[in-house]
């Protein structure tokens, strides 16, 4: 579904990516692991074709992006970092906005957005403007206006921070539903995160890929050590330099 | 196309919902209101020639003031990563924000057909001439809004984008003051490289195809020369 072909970005003299390359299938859900400015940010942006890389390339469904540009963004739900909301707007306009955009057909326009609206709990506040709402809310209309127009691939840059626990594992629980019916690729630094949700798992450090393997494979290789413990053991805090 | 009404819709929403739109309206055409009084009191003619003259120099200073948020805030506040990956091409965003823009610039100029009807009720105007100078200005305010969309579409600072216009309307509408300091072929460049010259045949009546094509190509270089810095990331 995604290939990722040698892979490398440089911001001026910063390599923030360096060859990086990986195949993920259809139905998988692959975590991102990595600490702060390892480069999973830029990493998605480049898989849902905000940048381009400075080499490489990344197929989606056999498609190049640089060359297929629209198709590739038609099926990617992204939800960037911090969600990207119109602050003026009540989360329906925002969402009827959102789904005009990703080529929803004028008679789908309701019903879509209030299945996505159900679906991610929003319906008690849909008349009210995103700029009054809570953290917690403005994520899950970030998620919500990712999967509107059910995307095959699902790209989420930390999507649960900022939540309490009740929303977490509200979160999760809509991911476990999405399971097997799409390709879902999330980012974050909590680790339990990705033990409760993924079933593969991608260390980046230092913009390269250290690890790629199944939860269960890299668990099952350190027995005894939980994957904080991993995690710490592949990043040694000494290693960090100073310009990280 | 549909895409483009999308975000047209969107783009005025965005002026009607904050006060920006409202602060504008109401002190340009008090400013208008104002000098409007004033020339016709002195002049005692019926015509508008004047006032479009003062209306154009405002502009100068009037159109970045909304032009400036149109790229820089969607950047400021992230949600241009959303628009730049959502199935829109950029051609569609960049005409889309232009278009949204120049009808809110439409609506200011829309309020001189006020004047007009002063004038008509009071005296015999040349209705041509005012017609082709309502027509001017509205041409030369699609050219100060492509210039200010395209300085927002450098930066994700609101200032910048405001002083790259300004530095860009001040050198366009000023050119011809400086072209007597200069030999021959640099003073046709200036005068022609001036809206003023363009804009003045306009308001007494004249609409020749060459001032028609020197705005109708700078909107398009400026909207060109966006959707290149949009499509490349510029500001990064």
């Amino acid at each position: 579904m995604i290939v990722a072909q040698n892979l490398t970005k440089n911001f001026g003299k910063v390599e923030a990516l360096k060859d990086i390359s990986f195949e993920i299938g259809r139905g998988e859900i692959v975590g991102f692991l990595g600490k702060n400015g390892a480069g999973k940010t830029t990493l998605m942006r480049i898989l849902a074709s905000y940048l381009s890389p400075t080499s490489g390339k990344v197929l989606i469904a056999g498609k190049d992006i640089a060359r297929h540009s629209l198709f590739a963004r038609r099926n990617i739900g992204y939800l960037p970092e911090t969600p990207p909301l119109y602050t003026n707007m009540t989360v329906r306009e925002y969402l009827k906005f959102a789904a005009r955009l990703k080529d929803i057909p004028p008679a789908r326009l309701r019903p879509s957005v209030d299945k996505v609206m159900d679906d991610c709990r929003l319906r008690y506040v849909q008349n009210r403007l995103i700029a009054n709402l809570s953290k917690g809310y403005k994520q899950r209309i970030g998620i919500a206006q990712a999967i509107i127009n059910d995307p095959e691939i699902l790209i989420l840059d930390e999507p649960t921070s900022g939540l309490d626990p009740v929303q977490i594992q509200q979160v999760r629980k809509l991911m476990k539903d999405i399971e097997y019916k799409r390709t879902v690729l999330l980012s974050t630094h909590i680790l339990s995160e990705i033990e409760q949700t993924a079933r593969r798992i991608l260390i980046v450090n230092r913009g390269k890929i250290i690890v790629d393997q199944s939860v269960k494979g890299l668990l099952g290789q350190y027995p005894g050590l939980t994957l904080e413990d991993i995690f710490l053991e592949l990043n040694p805090p000494q290693a960090e330099r100073a310009d990280d | 196309m549909i895409k483009i009404f999308t975000i047209v819709q969107k783009e005025l929403c965005a002026y009607f919902k904050s006060p920006i739109a409202c602060i504008v309206l109401v002190v340009t055409v008090s400013v208008f209101n104002i000098f409007f009084y004033m020339i016709i009191d002195q002049n005692r003619e019926a015509t508008l020639r004047d006032v479009f003259q003062v209306m154009e120099f405002m502009f100068v200073f009037l159109v970045p003031l909304f032009t400036m948020r149109v790229f820089a805030e969607e950047k400021s506040t992230g949600t241009m990563e959303f628009l730049m990956t959502t199935p829109t091409s950029n051609t569609a965003i960049v005409v889309g924000k232009y278009l949204g823009s120049f009808l809110f610039f439409s609506l200011i100029v829309s309020t001189t057909l006020v004047y007009y009807l002063v004038i008509e009720y009071f005296g015999h105007p040349d209705r041509a001439a005012t017609a082709t100078g309502i027509l001017g200005l509205w041409l030369e305010g699609g050219l100060f809004v492509a210039v200010g969309v395209l300085a927002s579409s450098w930066t994700r600072s609101q200032v910048i984008a405001a002083i790259s216009s300004y530095a860009i309307l001040f050198s366009l509408y000023f050119s011809i003051t400086f072209s007597k300091y200069v030999s021959a072929p640099a003073q046709e460049f200036l005068q022609y490289f001036s809206t003023m010259t363009h804009a003045a045949n306009f308001s007494v009546g004249v609409v020749a195809p060459g001032d028609v094509v020197y705005y109708l190509s700078g909107i398009f270089c400026c909207l060109f020369l966006a959707r290149i810095s949009v499509e490349n990331r510029l500001w990064r």
